[in-house]
């Protein structure tokens, strides 16, 4: 049993890991340590498994170099002006009758599961409250709490921590962030942001789908 | 792309880990604290009780600037209401006011600092932050400063007032340039110019609430007046509950003519003459009242008796026969005589003018004539009359101004285009700035502006802001991506005025002063930010220091310092109130009457004018040279005006409160107009490229409909789907001639451009012209407005209401038609006229 609870530690860990690589994706733009490790031999072999192609291109530029030029892709995708694509969830998603503008029902829903979890906005942080970099954040931190909690004993805790995961992710990411990406997919200019859209859409479902299995299997024991 | 399994799924984490070890993951996350979930799985579905918040603020959507209520809902904007405390608005706003909503939230929204990467123009951006790009702009104007030059920085402005200018005045001055341009020229310059050279002030009202007659020339009163919410429904008021008649002249059939008693269609330009041929029937059947008389100046003489004024201005009207008058204007002589008979007998009566008597070649003495009318009516600053406005007078704190302060000499237009151009020549900046003569600013900034678009000869005005040889560096305030902003080097992501501070200052129909603030709705969106908190930021920057923090701190000192403000509670109570008035004040009427004490030191009285004046204010060595310079011949005098001598009582009469130098008459004899080769006493001047039209020559007229200003509302898709198309409309007569239907597509062709757009053919217009509104016809600014933004591809596209566009629509804009000239008195663009030609496309 406890390897079973290793396991899902194990599991939190890494999917903390992954939706805060992904968060630093959406965040801003890179900065050339973020691409100097995209780049690196720990991405390499995953990157080979997967198909992410970020061409020859990506690998060969100096990373000052590409960290204009993805700044550039990053504000012609993301920031506008003129046609864009907005990262935020209420422009995707109709609630209540809204309209799909900027701080819509599903801003304010977005906002309302953070802070009930207990997760404040940083004084600092001056987007919106459902730029999928939040959201992305969000189960970050709640995947790694969840890990946390896995090594404590404290399977009730952890369960609850992976339902209220689960319920994050049908009710907000689930439903627009596979659009968002299909956007980026088709309108991206560089590779970088064309893949990392295509392993944002992936492991999102991958997580969606495997959640399920997970919670079930969550067992007794102390973590190793 | 592969299928995520368990396998590489930990590979992908472990690098991520390893990244985000690293340091990849960047320093600024979005959330704070940590998680807190309770024990046992309790269900922490957000709660369901909605809170409902009502600020008061006030409106930017026009320069009325309505005090509103604000209801805000879980931290969005849900809805803008009147201030029901509001003695201006009495609790009403206009359509604009409540898409302000629309404002806030359009997709298409600027919310980042964005710096040029390609050429100017080519729309390639990168997002910058706030400290990259007011270094790069503080770096800048630093050397300027640095270098003496600090007139090499120019900031042009569009819609600033109260606060929004004070604060930007102030860091200015602390800067130390003076190169700070407007808009006022291509608004109503010519208006106030013909005002101010009379009473010395500006900013007429109308007393609605008590007069008895109404008489509007050129004013689109009821859809877009600049007072309008808080005038129009005293008019309207005034119509239904007593019956009040209300007359129009326009040369089309505005929603205010359709309301009116009578619509009375007029030619173009012809408004001073039939003011004039009023003037002419009142004073020859013996309808004037003598009692505005004595404060009026009628010929050189500043001593004339009543009577001498009288048969002056009698021979002074004499040509203006209302038979003249209908042949020149089209207007029946009957018509003119019942409408003057009508406005002399009737107790109280108000005249209204506007664009369509103003943006003409002489506006400035049509505005004059209303005067007069107004004046031998004695309905001026009389109860029921046209009234001297009255605003709130703020307090504001001020930071030390800058050692060197000093401007470049291009607001003003080309030397010899104005003779007093008190309110600039806006439209003559940017082709000052390709001519050079006078100098060119190194940095241009301009904020809620669009020169680019709402200027005449527009496409013009875009290939010089192009152009870098001519304007080195550009930056733009906005809250969107217009004609303008996409030209600039640095685009600031302004807040909406929903998301802001301010104090607010506009004219009180009561003629009671109201004082309100705007107080933001919700947070800035993005990294949107006022630039009352920019000011300081960048002056520390810049390395001086100003006396506010930000816009809060500033309109808080204000309120704190502003008597009956600060009694009644100050920023607090405004905060909770958003406006207050003082409930013992009597309306002010006939400010001209108050007498007043002369027994002070240094007040002298100048025999040539019968000003009383302090000679020691003026800054004079000794009273006789002052008295052998005489109040004319002293510089600075103006400003030591004390009193006026009107039949032997020194009264506070029309003080010379702005550029003109003059005595407390009203100086319907002007010597300052005399002395720069215009008519000294109001006259009919006819256009001249009018006189020299050909058989197949119309003009062209612009106006604004009720939902949108000039530039700042075609991205709000409430106000968007009501009016997004603007065809020319078209007299039946006139289009007949050139074989125009209803419906036809048309080219509309000037000396400096041509247009294509559809007709409307109308009996709404007079035959002759054709009539175009401007609003429309934007090549950016979103969706809605210019239907340029693919349906998929995001940004207002993204906005899922795009799919219940249902307009194909986006009108034409007629500025590229228009040439930058100016009214040679004033310095006002003259919008109305245009000769055009006409045919179908």
């Amino acid at each position: 049993m406890g390897t079973a609870r290793n396991e899902m530690a194990e599991n939190a860990t890494a999917r903390s890991q992954v939706y805060g690589l992904l968060a630093a994706v959406f965040r801003a733009e890179p900065t050339e340590v973020f691409l100097k490790e995209i780049k690196g031999s720990h991405f390499s072999k995953v990157f080979a498994e997967l198909g992410v192609e970020l061409g020859q291109e990506f690998y060969d530029r100096p990373e000052a170099e590409l960290q204009e030029q993805l700044a550039v892709e990053f504000t012609r995708l993301f920031i506008g002006p003129g046609p864009h694509i907005s990262a935020h969830e209420s422009i995707f998603i109709d609630l209540d009758g809204s309209e799909g503008e900027h701080w819509g029902p599903a801003t304010v829903a977005v906002k309302k599961f953070i802070e009930t979890a207990g997760l404040d906005y940083e004084q600092s942080f001056a987007g919106l409250p459902d730029h999928v970099s939040v959201e992305l954040e969000f189960l970050q931190r709640l995947a790694e709490w969840e890990a946390r909690k896995w090594c404590e004993a404290d399977a009730e805790s952890a369960d609850a921590c992976l339902s209220v995961q689960m319920k994050f992710i049908a009710e907000h990411p689930i439903k627009w962030v596979p659009e968002f990406c299909a956007e980026i997919i088709k309108k991206a200019e560089q590779p970088f942001y064309r893949e990392m859209a295509k392993v944002t859409r992936s492991f999102l479902q991958f997580d969606h789908d495997g959640m399920a299995t997970m919670n079930a299997d969550a067992g007794q024991g102390a973590c190793a | 792309m592969n299928k995520l399994n368990r396998r590489n799924f930990m590979t992908l984490a472990g690098a991520s880990g390893a990244a985000l070890a690293a340091g990849a993951g960047g320093s600024e996350q979005a959330l704070a604290g940590s998680i807190k979930l309770q024990k046992g799985g309790r269900d922490f579905s957000p709660t369901t009780m909605k809170e409902r918040k009502a600020i008061p603020t006030a409106c930017w959507g026009c320069v009325t600037r309505d005090a509103m209520i604000g209801f805000v809902e879980d931290g969005r904007l849900k809805k803008l209401d009147g201030n029901p405390n509001s003695i201006r608005t009495m609790g009403v706003i206009c359509a604009k006011a409540q898409a302000g909503v629309n404002q806030v939230y359009f997709p298409d929204r600027i919310l980042y600092p964005l710096r040029r990467v390609g050429k100017r123009g080519e729309h390639k951006w990168k997002r910058v932050s706030w400290d990259a790009a007011l270094d790069e702009i503080a770096a800048r104007l630093k050397k300027l400063r640095d270098a003496g030059t600090p007139e090499k920085f120019m900031y042009h402005y569009g819609r600033h007032k109260a606060s929004q200018a004070a604060t930007m005045y102030d860091f200015m001055a602390a800067y130390g340039t003076k190169t700070i341009g407007n808009h006022t020229s291509i608004c109503e310059g010519s208006k106030w110019v013909g005002q101010e050279s009379l009473w010395g002030g500006m900013y007429d009202n109308w007393d609605y609430d008590n007069t008895e007659f109404v008489v509007n020339f050129g004013s689109n009163q009821f859809e877009t007046h600049t007072n309008h919410i808080p005038t129009s429904q005293r008019l309207i008021r005034a119509m239904v509950d007593r019956g009040v008649p209300l007359y129009t002249f326009d040369v089309r059939l505005s929603a205010t003519a359709a309301k009116s008693t009578e619509w009375v269609p007029i030619k173009p330009g012809k408004d001073g003459l039939v003011m004039l041929s009023m003037c002419n029937v009142i004073m020859n059947e013996g309808l004037y009242r003598k009692d505005h008389f004595k404060y009026m100046r009628v010929t050189a003489d500043y001593h004339a008796s009543v009577d001498d004024k009288i048969a002056a201005v009698k021979a002074s009207v004499a040509k203006f026969t209302p038979e003249f008058a209908e042949q020149e204007s089209g207007v029946p002589a009957d018509k003119i005589k019942q409408i003057a008979r009508g406005f002399a007998k009737a107790k109280s009566a108000c005249l209204i003018t506007y664009r369509g008597t103003c943006m003409h070649y002489h506006g400035a003495d049509q505005e004059r004539a209303a005067m007069l009318l107004a004046a031998i009516t004695n309905n001026l600053d009389t109860k029921g009359g046209r009234v001297m406005g009255v605003g709130a007078g703020w307090k504001a704190p001020s930071s030390p101004k800058a050692k060197v302060h000093k401007g470049l000499n291009i607001k003003d237009g080309f030397p010899g285009e104005a003779a007093f151009p008190t309110h600039h020549v806006s439209q003559s900046v940017l082709p000052l700035i390709k001519d050079g003569q006078l100098g060119r600013p190194e940095v241009y900034w301009w904020s809620c502006h669009n020169p680019a678009y709402v200027y005449g000869d527009n496409k013009a005005i875009e290939e010089i802001m192009k152009d870098e040889s001519l304007m080195p560096f550009t930056i733009s305030s906005n809250i969107v991506y217009d004609e303008s902003s996409a030209l600039a080097d640095i685009i600031l992501p302004d807040v909406t005025y929903l998301e802001r501070w301010d104090w607010e200052d506009m004219v009180s129909p009561p003629q009671v002063a109201e004082f309100y603030i705007r107080q933001p709705l919700v947070k800035p969106l993005g990294e949107a930010r006022c630039q009352g908190d920019v000011w300081p930021d960048l002056a520390k920057r810049i390395g001086f220091e100003l006396v506010y923090k930000d816009k809060e701190d500033y309109v808080r000192q204000s309120c704190e310092m502003t008597p009956g403000v600060k009694e009644a509670g100050g920023f607090e109570y405004m905060k909770k109130h958003g406006v207050w008035h003082d409930k013992s004040a009597k309306p002010n009427f006939g400010f001209y009457e108050k007498t007043v004490d002369v027994s002070g030191d240094g007040v002298i009285l100048d025999e040539k004018t019968g000003v009383y004046w302090n000679w020691k204010k003026a800054g004079v060595a000794s009273e006789a040279e002052a008295k052998s310079k005489g109040y004319l011949g002293t510089k600075g005098a103006k400003k030591a005006y004390v009193a006026q001598n009107i039949e032997g009582t020194a009264r506070s009469a029309y003080p010379p409160n702005t550029k003109f130098l003059k005595s407390g008459l009203l100086d319907f004899y002007s010597d300052n107009f005399a002395a720069k080769g215009f008519p000294a006493f109001p006259t009919y001047t006819p256009v001249p490229e009018h006189e020299k039209m050909g058989k197949d020559d119309l003009i062209l007229t612009t106006y604004k409909v009720a939902v949108h200003t000039h530039s700042r509302t075609s991205h709000c898709k409430w106000l968007t789907e009501i009016k997004h198309d603007n065809p020319a409309w078209i007299n039946p007569k006139t289009a007949a001639e050139r074989g125009i239907a209803d419906g036809d597509e048309i080219k509309v062709v000037s000396d400096i451009g041509e247009m294509t757009t559809t007709a409307y053919v109308t009996e709404g217009v007079v035959p002759g012209i054709v009539a175009i509104s401007y609003h429309l016809g934007r090549r950016y600014s979103g969706i809605y407005g210019s239907g340029n933004s693919d349906p998929i591809n995001g940004g207002a596209a993204a906005d899922r209401d795009a799919k219940n566009k249902w307009w194909k629509k986006h009108g034409n804009h007629p500025n590229a038609l228009i040439p930058n000239w100016s009214d040679p008195i004033s310095g006002a663009q003259r919008w109305m006229d245009t000769v055009v030609r006409v045919a179908k496309a």
